[in-house]
């Protein structure tokens, strides 16, 4: 059943992103690649890690793929005529991705002493994922949050005034 | 889905093992849910007609079926089904077509965990709460293609007003639910239900003036966040037509109407799980008719809310972002350092 779940989320997600890379509108790329983000999450929920999956799907499904809606039907304009070329034109990406096979077939090769295959019990449930963080991983987690509240300052700044910045 | 599996294997005799079990319960109960969805869009049409005729001194639909019009809904459905299904030239056709789609499975996803009774909940999951936010999140990307898709200008207007208030509006409603997880030390709806027992003063909305507050927020933003008025910008009749659902005909239009029903029932199911004791009884510890009990508080507060959009005039776009991000935010966010403290001060943190 796991392994039937696997497979299927897998081949969808791979199925998204390479729909999302070739679709020649951007609106539609960013469909594919929302679609590709929900079955990433499905796979987290295999990996018994439902608070991933579920914030898989709330920040990124939900909230930045609609930034990405957003600035890409406001650039450009309600006109469906795509100005994408074909990904075809450009072959620069064979090399880039040949380059990220071979480090994923040296990362199978590197030794995974000190992983295991089963995480501890509630590792993944929110009680684990809250003591990790808000124990642990403190300051990391503050930090990170005092860089997003400098990027909302400055876009605030940004927006607010349009004379220049108010100091 | 404990009753619904029981059900299926005692009553009706069926033999199955776990991953059966998994399947046929949620089958039905998916069907179940279904059905519920299209009632409340039967019965709130209806209900928010009358409604309406009582507010504004009128009788509301009168003629179709016996008793005040009780069959309209049934007539509307005929009829909205015998429509042409228009898709324009110039749309985006499979976004046209997806976009009613995702957000019928946006509004149809979250009812997996709303508990309607002691045991009746599709999936009694631990995230209960989390996921429902999360799940229903996803109707503002059907929103933005819908716009996007008709290649309109007041659709995509309307998208772009959409997609904005319900982002915004997110935060405060979630936010204002965190006081309670405090409280409950849990984010399943079954827990936060059941801790809930013992008399109105042991509801969360009625426990502290914090939660009170908070139940507020959920309940204002919650409007705001099914698109009604007085919040209703993205659906403007004066000014963009219809909105985002401008060039849908047909079913695809019944698809829009039948989530934003769904919809309205399912935050009024959320509050009442959340904040209003579920299925407890104002008074005592006994659970007496859980069903009905949840039901009665759910379809109190859609009438309020029906009560306030024939009441109340409609907001302006800047007036409705200051409304979230300068009185919402900060006061939900005072709620939960508010309630913080008084979990804090009188012990009362769960373990």
């Amino acid at each position: 059943m796991e392994a039937v779940l696997f497979y299927l989320f897998g081949a969808l997600l791979l199925g998204g992103a390479i729909a999302a890379m070739t679709s020649r509108s951007a609106v539609a790329a960013v469909v594919w690649l929302i679609f590709a983000f929900v079955n990433a999450a499905g796979i987290y929920a295999l990996l018994a890690a439902p608070v991933l999956a579920i914030l898989q799907i709330l920040i990124y499904a939900g909230a930045i793929m609609v930034l990405f809606l957003f600035v890409v039907m406001m650039l450009q304009g309600p006109t469906l005529k795509s100005e994408l070329k074909s990904i075809g034109d450009r072959k620069w990406w064979l090399p880039v991705g040949a380059v990220l096979v071979a480090l994923l077939n040296w990362m199978h090769g590197v030794s995974l002493e000190g992983f295991t295959n089963d995480a501890p019990a509630g590792f993944g449930e929110i009680k684990g994922v809250a003591e990790l963080l808000l124990n642990k991983y403190m300051i990391t987690f503050e930090m990170i949050s005092l860089v997003l509240l400098v990027a909302i300052i400055g876009a605030v700044a940004l927006a607010s005034n349009k004379k220049g910045m108010p100091w | 889905m404990e009753i619904i599996t029981k059900l299926l294997t005692e009553t009706f005799g069926l033999q199955l093992d776990n991953t059966g079990q998994l399947v046929a319960g949620g089958l039905t109960m998916a069907l179940i849910m279904a059905l519920v969805m299209a009632t409340c869009a039967i019965v709130w049409t209806w209900a928010e007609r009358k409604v309406a005729g009582f507010i504004q001194s009128r009788y509301g639909p009168m003629r179709v079926g016996k008793y005040h019009g009780a069959l309209q809904p049934v007539a509307d459905m005929v009829k909205i089904l015998g429509k042409e299904d228009i898709i324009p030239d110039d749309a985006d056709k499979p976004l046209f077509v997806l976009a009613p789609i995702i957000i019928f499975i946006a509004s149809l996803l979250p009812w997996a965990a709303v508990p309607f009774a002691p045991g009746f909940i599709a999936s009694d999951m631990d995230l209960g709460l989390f996921y429902i936010f999360a799940v229903s999140s996803g109707a503002i990307v059907g929103i933005l293609m819908a716009g996007w898709a008709s290649n309109n200008k007041w659709a995509l207007y309307g998208a772009a007003r959409g997609a904005a208030q319900m982002v915004s509006y997110e935060i405060p409603l979630a936010l204002a639910t965190i006081p309670v997880v405090m409280r409950t030390g849990s984010l399943n709806m079954n827990d936060i239900v059941i801790g809930q027992q013992g008399g109105i003063f042991h509801w969360n909305a009625f426990h502290d003036p914090f939660l009170f507050v908070a139940f507020m927020i959920y309940f204002i933003s919650s409007i705001a966040e099914v698109n009604r008025g007085p919040f209703d910008m993205p659906e403007t009749e004066s000014e963009l037509v219809a909105g985002y659902h401008t060039e849908y005909t047909g079913m695809r239009f019944a698809l829009f109407f039948l989530s934003e029903y769904a919809n309205l029932f399912l935050v009024s199911c959320i509050a009442t799980a959340v904040f209003l004791g579920g299925w407890n009884l104002p008074v005592g510890n006994a659970v007496v008719l859980p069903g009905l009990v949840f039901l009665a508080k759910a379809v109190l507060l859609v009438l309020i809310q029906i009560w306030i959009r024939w009441t109340l005039p409609r907001l302006r776009v800047d007036q409705l972002m200051h409304v979230c991000w300068k009185v919402l935010i900060p006061l939900s966010l005072l709620c939960l350092l508010g309630s913080g403290i008084l979990l804090m001060v009188s012990g009362e943190i769960a373990a």
